[in-house]
């Protein structure tokens, strides 16, 4: 373009010029590459509004794209048991208490403990409170009166990736902090304490039992 | 032979715990792997290494019950409890304690409606809690300090009952008798573990429950022979020490030969030597 318009501007004089300058505002109305700025209004990319600094905060188009949850059970993750590096797998950490706030601080306690020693926590839930009926033989009579009400709260905590050199540490450690009350262990995480966790649905196995 | 067991000296000693885990895997089949390494250079025949292997049981029954709270933690505790009991709402037997209260307050008033009355609960919420009071004066709760604490046994396990105590046993070493960690000779084709494990079997005969926690040994002590006893083979002695919980509560006595005790953190001093307690003091917990 510039090339052309040297040309034309060499060969004529007044008469060209009109010609020249019909050229050069049709390169500019086209928004060429050679006078772009690096100015928003001049993009071609405009979100509508008018300020300049429209869509200053927009950062949803730079995450990455996130798959949308099904409702179907998250299938488990299995480690490998003493490889190489002799670590253990995924271990639970059972406590269960009758005194709720007991538990949930140690099990509190418990996480950040992990946390601080870099040991990666899997999950971290409970599991449902069972309620307990306690029965008395009344001394005067054969009726059995309710004496108390005892719930049972439990609390898990998962870690994964543990070092056969940590883990005596970490045990005595979470034994010795252990409060009275709460009863601790400590176990591999299998298939069927994944399965424990989820509700069973009555009719579903229903029709399966009466479709087999 | 200065070379290789000069070499492994500088590894072990850098840290007891971090390094075990694989030196201890190495200890079996690595020691070969070693003189296959540095064979060229090595001028004594392929021999083992100058230092004697032994395998220690550090064994801990832990405390009984927790320590008794400090003065600033008794006061906290019983602010807390009071913000607590304040805040908190009426509980099911509260409320039907209240009822009934208001019920009697009533009945004393208006006597004409004693007829509806007649099916009220025999059994009140005050009954109850005086029922309650009463099983409560009679629970008696052990003592803190035993016997055993008060006559200062040191062979007994009933003794401070909210510390760990640790087994101390004499044992000859060399020429001497010494109070140490129980320990035994290392011997071809077995882990450091079961040497462990043996000790607590020849301790008493298989009565004794513990567990260990693991595989990895929990400290390490090493020491040269005086030179009189040192020989090409034996320059000195490397000691791992493995922890084990205490699970059951008696220890046949009968059983024990030479003396033995049981002792908690701080009395470790009486009966050891400054550098083997330095190390022992690494690995044993507070209390």
């Amino acid at each position: 373009m510039r090339s052309a318009l040297g040309k034309v501007l060499c060969l004529g004089k007044e008469m060209f010029l009109k010609q020249a300058f019909a050229l050069s505002s049709i390169t500019a109305a086209r928004g060429s590459p050679i006078c772009a700025v690096g100015s928003m209004t001049l993009s071609c990319k405009r979100h509508y509004r008018s300020q300049p600094t429209h869509g200053i905060g927009r950062f949803r188009h730079l995450l990455p794209v996130e798959v949308s949850k099904k409702k179907r059970d998250k299938v488990q993750m299995k480690e490998i048991n003493v490889g190489s590096d002799h670590e253990y797998g995924d271990l639970n950490i059972q406590m269960t208490a009758y005194d709720m706030c007991l538990v949930e601080h140690y099990a509190q306690y418990v996480h950040k403990l992990c946390n601080r020693f870099s040991i990666r926590v899997k999950e971290s839930y409970a599991m449902p409170t069972k309620t307990m009926e306690v029965m008395v033989m009344q001394e005067h009579g054969s009726k059995l009166t309710l004496d108390a009400t005892l719930t049972t709260h439990q609390r898990v905590v998962q870690i994964s990736g543990l070092s056969s050199t940590l883990a005596p540490i970490l045990l005595e450690i979470i034994q010795s902090n252990q409060p009275e009350g709460v009863h601790l262990s400590v176990k591999e995480h299998t298939e069927a304490d994944f399965m424990v966790r989820l509700k069973t649905r009555p009719e579903l196995e229903e029709l399966k039992a009466q479709m087999s | 032979m200065a070379a290789p067991g000069g070499w492994r000296g500088a590894l072990w000693s850098r840290g007891g715990g971090k390094m075990a885990a694989p030196m201890q895997r190495g200890l079996c089949g690595g020691a070969g792997r070693w003189r296959g390494a540095l064979g060229s250079r090595c001028l004594t025949a392929a021999a083992a290494s100058p230092w004697r292997l032994l395998g220690a049981l550090c064994l801990q029954r832990p405390p009984r019950i927790t320590p008794a709270l400090s003065p600033v933690q008794e006061e906290m505790a019983r602010l807390v409890q009071q913000i607590e009991v304040e805040k908190s709402h009426f509980s099911d037997h509260e409320i039907r304690h209240l009822v009934e209260e208001e019920q009697l307050q009533k009945k004393k008033y208006n006597i004409q409606d004693e007829a509806t009355d007649s099916g009220q609960a025999i059994l009140l919420a005050q009954d109850l809690e005086d029922a309650w009071e009463q099983k409560f004066q009679s629970f008696k709760a052990g003592h803190r300090l035993t016997d055993a604490d008060k006559c200062n046994d040191r062979t007994s396990l009933n003794r401070k009952l909210d510390r760990n105590l640790v087994l101390l046993v004499k044992q000859q070493v060399g020429s001497q008798e010494q109070w140490l960690l129980p320990q035994a000779e290392w011997q071809a084709g077995e882990t450091l573990r079961s040497t462990a494990e043996r000790v607590l079997a020849t301790l008493s005969g298989n009565h004794i429950r513990a567990k260990f926690l693991g595989n990895a040994p929990c400290g390490f002590y090493k020491y040269k022979f005086p030179k009189a006893f040192r020989t090409e083979d034996s320059v000195g002695a490397k000691i791992f020490f493995f922890k084990a919980l205490l699970q059951s509560d008696d220890m046949l006595q009968a059983e024990r030969r030479g003396e033995y005790a049981w002792v908690s953190k701080g009395e470790l001093g009486d009966y050891l030597k400054p550098d083997y307690l330095k190390q022992i003091t690494s690995f044993l917990m507070d209390q």
